[in-house]
C-alpha cells in the first residue's frame, strides 16, 4: 500500500436520496455527505449495519444510482482525474469498461450465453485479444473452481455459488485499476470462499485498488488494509481492521 | 469527433398547426392531442446521438412518440421540426431533413438500415430470402450474379437461416425465421447506422429470445451505431448501454440503462420499471 501517492479514487460530499413518487414523492435520504479515498493498490473495505448505505455508496460511486451532489475523482494510472459524476453518459460508459468495475451479489451475466463465452466476452471488452481473453476465461475459471464440464452451459442453470464465481470471473478478468465488489462471496461455501479470497488478494497485489462490501468479517481481516464504517449515510469511523472490527462488535453489542 | 448519428430538436406533429399545437400537450398535460387545434403532437424536442459500436435504447408505453422518432430518422415520416445528422453523410455537415426523397431513399441502401417489428415492412414477401438479400445488394451496385449468391449465403449463415431455405418465398418462412432475413438484408452493405423498431415484439417467447441474442451478437461484432426502440425492459436492457425514456411525445428522462432500470428518477420511468420489475 503506497499511502503516499495520490488517490486513485476520491469521493467528497456525497448525497444520495431516493423520492418515490408511487407513495407520495417520499424522500429517503441513503447518503448524506461521504469522503473517502482509496490509494493505488489498496483494499479498502465498508462495514455497517444493514442500510447504513454501504450498496448504495459503490452504486453511487458507479452512477448505477444517480447522486443528488458531490463528486467522485477517478485518477486512472496516475493519469489527470475526471470526475465520474460529471461526465456525459457516453464517457462514462467507455470509463466502465477500462477504468473501473463493479461486481454485484447477484448474477448480472448475460442470459443465454455460456459461461466461458461470457467470461472471454468480458475479457474482449477490456482490450484483451481473442486467444488471451480466452485463455485468461479458462485461467480464471479453473481458479474458482469451475469444471470445464460446465463451460458451455448458460450461467441460468448453475448454482447459486456457481453463478457468483462466474460473475466475479468475468468482474475481474483484465481488472481495471479500480473495482468495486459488493458482497462477492456471500453464497460461496468455505473452500470456494478462500478460492476467491485468494484472487482478491491477488487483486491488490497486482496494483489493482479495491472498495468492497464483505459481510464475513474474518474476510475484511484477511483482506482490507483499512476499513471505513458507515452509519446512517455517514462515515462513523476510519481505521485499521482490528480497531474497527472491534469496536463494530462493541456498537452491535450495545444495540442488544 | 461527429457521432454516427445525431439528432437535435426531432419533432413531428400530425395536424394543421404546426408548431403552435405544442402548447397544452406532453407529459405535464397528458395528452398528445393540442386542445386547440386537435393536431397530434406525436413527438417533440427529442435530442440524442449515437456514437460508432453503441446502441441507444428508446423506451416508453405505446403511443409515447418513440416508433415516431425512428420513421422521421429513417426517412419514412417527414418530421415537422429538428434536424438529423450522420457522420457517413457530409462529415455530419449536412441535415437529412432537407435532402430530397430520392436522396433519402438512397441512404437506405448503404448507411442507414432499418429493422421493423413486422417483417412485411422490411421485405418483399413474394421473394426468396435471397431474393430480398440481392434486391439490397444490387441497389449498391452489385452486379456479379456468383459474388452476389456467395454474399447472399453469408448473411444467410450468419443470421442462421438454413441456406437450404435461401430460394423459398419469405411468406413460407416462420415469424422467427423472417426477422433473420430481414436482419440479413439490413445487414447487405454494412450500414454504420442501424435503427431497430420492436424486433421482437410479437414474436412467441423462445424464438424471440434467439433472435435477440442473434442482434445482440451482431450489435457486438459489427461495431455500428444503433437505435432500438422497444416497450420491453429486457430487450432494452439486453442490448443497449443508454437509453432514454419517453412518454406523450416528451423524452422524460435520459441515463446509462442501467441507471434508469435501478434508480429510475422521473414519476413515469418508476411507474414504468415498477410494473416490468414487479
Amino acid at each position: 500500500m503506497a499511502e503516499r501517492s495520490e488517490p486513485v479514487l476520491q469521493v467528497r460530499d456525497l448525497h444520495k436520496s431516493f423520492v418515490l413518487h408511487a407513495i407520495g414523492g417520499r424522500r429517503i435520504e441513503a447518503l448524506r455527505g461521504i469522503d473517502l479515498e482509496l490509494y493505488p493498490g489498496e483494499h479498502v473495505a465498508l462495514v455497517g449495519s444493514s442500510g447504513a448505505g454501504k450498496s448504495t455508496l459503490l452504486k453511487s460511486i458507479y452512477r448505477t444510482y444517480l447522486p443528488d451532489r458531490g463528486e467522485v475523482w477517478l485518477r486512472p494510472d496516475g493519469r489527470d482525474p475526471v470526475d465520474l459524476l460529471s461526465l456525459d453518459e457516453r464517457s462514462l460508459a467507455a470509463r466502465r469498461v477500462r477504468e473501473i468495475g463493479y461486481v454485484s451479489q447477484f448474477l448480472r451475466s448475460e442470459p443465454r450465453r455460456g459461461v466461458l463465452d461470457s467470461v472471454t466476452r468480458a475479457g474482449r471488452r477490456r482490450g484483451l485479444t481473442p486467444d488471451d481473453a480466452a485463455e485468461a476465461a479458462r485461467r480464471m475459471l479453473q481458479r474458482l473452481g469451475i469444471g470445464e464440464a460446465l463451460w458451455g452451459t448458460f450461467p441460468t442453470l448453475l448454482s447459486g455459488g456457481e453463478k457468483q464465481r462466474v460473475n466475479l470471473a468475468a468482474g475481474i478478468i483484465c481488472p481495471p485499476p479500480v473495482l468495486l465488489l459488493d458482497e462477492p462471496i456471500s453464497a460461496l461455501d468455505p473452500a470456494n470462499r478462500d478460492a476467491v479470497l485468494e484472487l482478491i488478494a491477488e487483486l491488490t497485489d497486482g496494483g489493482t485498488s479495491v472498495l468492497a462490501v464483505f459481510h464475513d468479517l474474518a474476510a475484511i481481516e484477511r483482506l482490507a488494509d483499512r476499513v471505513i464504517r458507515l452509519d446512517g449515510g455517514r462515515v462513523a469511523s476510519v481505521g485499521r481492521p482490528t480497531d474497527i472490527l472491534t469496536e463494530l462488535t462493541a456498537s452491535i453489542g450495545a444495540h442488544r | 469527433m461527429t457521432p454516427a448519428l445525431q439528432v437535435e430538436g426531432l419533432g413531428k406533429i400530425y395536424g394543421p398547426g404546426g408548431a403552435a399545437d405544442v402548447a397544452g400537450t406532453g407529459p405535464d398535460h397528458g395528452r398528445v392531442v393540442s386542445p386547440s387545434s386537435g393536431g397530434v403532437v406525436a413527438a417533440w424536442d427529442v435530442s440524442f446521438s449515437v456514437g460508432a459500436g453503441e446502441a441507444l435504447g428508446i423506451i416508453g408505453e405505446s403511443g409515447s412518440g418513440k416508433s415516431t422518432v425512428l420513421r422521421c430518422i429513417c426517412g419514412d415520416e417527414t418530421p415537422t421540426a429538428g434536424s438529423i445528422r450522420l457522420a457517413c453523410v457530409d462529415g455530419g455537415g449536412r441535415d437529412l431533413t432537407e435532402l430530397g426523397a430520392s436522396a433519402r431513399r438512397a441512404l437506405r441502401i448503404d448507411r442507414l438500415a432499418v429493422v421493423y417489428q413486422d417483417p412485411a415492412e422490411g421485405l418483399d414477401l413474394r421473394l426468396s430470402a435471397g431474393g430480398n438479400v440481392a434486391e439490397r445488394l444490387t441497389a449498391a451496385g452489385w452486379r456479379n450474379f456468383g459474388g452476389i449468391r456467395s454474399r447472399a449465403a453469408e448473411l444467410m449463415r450468419r443470421t442462421d437461416v438454413p441456406l437450404d431455405r435461401m430460394d423459398d418465398p419469405v411468406k413460407e418462412f416462420s415469424g422467427g425465421m423472417r426477422q433473420r432475413v430481414q436482419l440479413a438484408k439490413a445487414l447487405a452493405n454494412n450500414p454504420p447506422v442501424v435503427l431497430l423498431d420492436e424486433p421482437t415484439t410479437g414474436l412467441d417467447a423462445s424464438v424471440a429470445a434467439a433472435v435477440l441474442d442473434l442482434i445482440r451478437d451482431l450489435l457486438d461484432e459489427l461495431g455500428v451505431a444503433a437505435v432500438v426502440v422497444s416497450h420491453d425492459f429486457s430487450v432494452i436492457e439486453l442490448l443497449t448501454q443508454r437509453a432514454l425514456v419517453m412518454q406523450h411525445g416528451r423524452v422524460v428522462e435520459a441515463g446509462l440503462t442501467d441507471q434508469l432500470l435501478e434508480d429510475p428518477q422521473h414519476p413515469y420511468s418508476q411507474r414504468l420499471v415498477g410494473a416490468a420489475r414487479g
